[in-house]
């Protein structure tokens, strides 16, 4: 899916890395498992984001389902930048920036849609959906400037890349590949692509909301947190099950897994964030493709199709199994985002299951979701407290879970008992400060080395007995 | 309102100014339920069959025959009466954190006609709505939108049988939408 631009790619100039923060060290002690709250706060903190995470960080772009023929295009974020994700004639995605290379108008103000062409609303520019400049009024007088269209199409997307369905840019021709940057994580993350070898779509389009809050503090919640269920949904909880959300804390066959920064909390109840969504048709069909996931992911995966669990994958992308809730949060300055919703469903399940869970995740988890209500709230507060000068020079306790990491396990990744747990916040931050702290790709470390075989993500088509 | 305005004829020679009256009056008084929180008491104006729905909105061209919303796309509300139960039981709860101390509500409603429908005791109403909501020190969030109500006279008195509400935003510039329209 990689486009050519390989390492010298004379359309999207890039300013040398600039010197990491002087205090990196002082902001996180994963051992003793503090944060400083500075890292929701610091302008400074967020320029070196926008640098060091999400300008060569692989970000979530779009599902491929939603760009089924050539021409179809949508328009999303890198961070804040603003791109055109477009299918191409020979069936490739490719992305760029969505603006006018001529005099820096934006391109293209639509949510989405098909095109032949983009053209640009100042001058009339016209750029062809690969992004090649195809002409513009007063053409000739440009020619006898000497200018060579060819040069001057739009700025393409250094890497674009798919895993199962999910299309993924980095702004970095230099960043390590999408298999290597999601490595082992991709044995969970079938969980949520791979049921049944139909894959997975994406239904119902984009909601679209504001939080004031920083981009990490959303991100921690899905990678990590279930401990905030039982305190923040009891009323959502009550409103949909008629009953407190479960009690997880002693649950013997719960986890925090992680691998290069990205994370999964997980128990293995098979349909308890789905039960959430108050609707019995979708446990029931949950229930129903779990013979056939076990057959494909083995038992163990099979429970967790629908559990009690949450995932971020770094930097800005989460989403919810069994809820189907499907989300970037994308910042907006240190103390703001931009939060974009998806409902992901199999691609083979009924579209009556379809509808329930389009329906079931607005229901849940959305601006008018029951439990989405409550979040936004706590979002918002644990980054405003920081604007006090004071406030802000404290730490924040991170160190839930100290001591649970399991080594006698099979599973993938580091991984942890009790998804009660703060071990995946941790990971995250790990990563965060070694991207954070290089000013080159060599100057990150190898922290977590993979170790399955391509073939483990290569199911094969699971045996139907007629 | 854009590619998906539909501006259907309204022929309200049939309708006396105190049959709009007694309209306008309904839908006030609804608004005022809202404000005071009185989420029961208005979940009690919606008929069994009640189908309460608001789209979200996509910035579409106005070319693009998909239009700015859509049944079976996006939506914040695509709500039936048990689902509407649902939202109000989390109103209630006493754990409803983000609604303690509460939201203060303003609901002004404008713009209503009032026209007949094929259905002897159905109304179809259009009106606007502007909502601000103010939460703590600082919170304030403005959201207005259009209307489109079908209203059933019933032995009871009126109720609102069809919802439809179109907001302006497409970005919703608010964490939530914790109220009803």
């Amino acid at each position: 899916m990689s486009h050519e631009c390989s390492g010298a790619c004379p359309r999207l100039k890039r300013d040398a890395a600039s010197e990491p923060l002087p205090y990196l060290d002082r902001l996180i002690d994963l051992e003793k498992g503090s944060l400083s709250r500075r890292v929701y706060w610091d302008r400074q903190i967020y320029d070196q984001e926008l640098e060091k995470i999400f300008a060569r960080s692989w970000l979530f772009l779009a599902h491929e389902s939603q760009l089924p023929n050539a021409g179809d295009y949508l328009t999303t974020y890198m961070a804040e930048d603003n791109v055109i994700v477009v299918r191409q004639k020979d069936g490739s995605i490719k992305a760029f920036l969505n603006t006018c290379p001529h005099r820096g108008n934006k391109l293209n103000f639509t949510d989405a849609g098909h095109a032949r062409s983009f053209v640009c609303n100042y001058h009339g520019w016209s750029f062809g959906i690969d992004g090649a400049l195809r002409g513009m009024a007063g053409q000739q007088l440009f020619e006898a400037s000497g200018m060579n269209a060819s040069e001057h199409g739009l700025h393409p997307v250094a890497q674009v890349a798919s895993y199962k369905g999910l299309v993924f840019g980095n702004m970095d021709p230099d960043a390590p590949s999408l298999t290597e940057w999601l490595g082992d994580f991709r044995f969970y993350l079938d969980v949520m692509l791979d049921m049944d070898g139909q894959g997975t779509e994406f239904v119902g389009g984009c909601v679209k909301s504001v939080i004031n809050c920083n981009w990490k503090v959303p991100v921690e919640n899905f990678i990590g947190d279930i401990y905030h269920a039982l305190w923040t949904h009891d009323s959502a909880a009550r409103a949909m099950l008629g009953g407190p959300v479960a009690e997880v804390y002693n649950d013997p066959e719960s986890y925090h897994v992680n691998f290069n920064g990205h994370g999964w909390e997980f128990n293995l109840d098979v349909v308890g964030n789905a039960a959430t969504l108050g609707d019995k048709e979708i446990r029931k069909y949950l229930y129903g493709i779990q013979s056939t996931v076990a057959e494909r992911l083995g038992e163990f995966r099979s429970k967790m199709i629908g559990s009690i669990s949450s995932v971020s994958v770094f930097p800005n992308l989460s989403f919810l199994p069994g809820q189907n809730t499907f989300r970037v949060w994308h910042p907006r300055g240190p103390g703001k985002i931009e939060l974009h919703t998806w409902t992901i469903v199999n691609r083979s399940a009924p579209q009556d299951i379809k509808d329930r869970w389009l329906k079931g995740t607005m229901m849940t988890f959305s601006p008018s979701g029951v439990f989405e209500m409550d979040d936004g709230e706590n979002f918002e507060f644990s980054t405003r407290t920081n604007a006090g000068f004071v406030t802000r020079q404290q730490d924040l306790y991170m160190g839930l879970g100290l001591d649970t990491q399991l080594t006698d396990t099979d599973l993938p990744g580091n991984v942890y008992r009790n998804q009660v747990n703060e071990a995946n916040h941790r990971a995250f931050y790990q990563r965060w400060a070694d991207l954070m702290g290089a000013r080159s790709w060599n100057e990150v470390p190898q922290r977590d080395e993979a170790s399955l075989q391509e073939s483990a993500f290569d199911h094969e088509e699971p045996k139907v007995n007629a | 309102m854009n590619a998906n305005a539909e501006v259907v004829p309204c022929d309200d020679r049939l309708i006396g100014h105190e049959v709009t009256y007694q309209f306008e009056q309904f839908l006030y008084r609804e608004a005022r339920l809202l404000d005071s929180e009185r989420w029961e008491d208005w979940l009690a104006l919606m008929t069994d069959d009640i189908h309460y729905w608001m789209p979200a909105i996509e910035n579409r061209r106005r070319a693009d025959k998909l239009g700015s919303y859509a049944p079976g796309r996006g939506a914040y509300f695509d709500d039936n009466h048990f689902d509407l139960q649902r939202r109000v039981a989390r109103f209630m709860q006493p754990s409803a954190w983000a609604e303690d101390p509460p939201t203060r509500h303003v609901h002004v409603i404008s713009n209503v006609e009032v026209c007949p429908t094929e259905t002897a005791n159905e109304y179809r109403v259009h009106s606007v709505f502007v909502n601000y909501r103010s939460r703590g020190e600082a919170d304030n969030d403005l959201l207005l939108g259009r209307r489109e109500d079908v209203l059933r006279d019933t032995e009871v008195g009126l109720r609102i049988a069809r919802r439809k509400i179109i907001i302006t935003q497409s970005l919703l510039m608010s964490k939530n939408i914790n109220t009803f329209f």
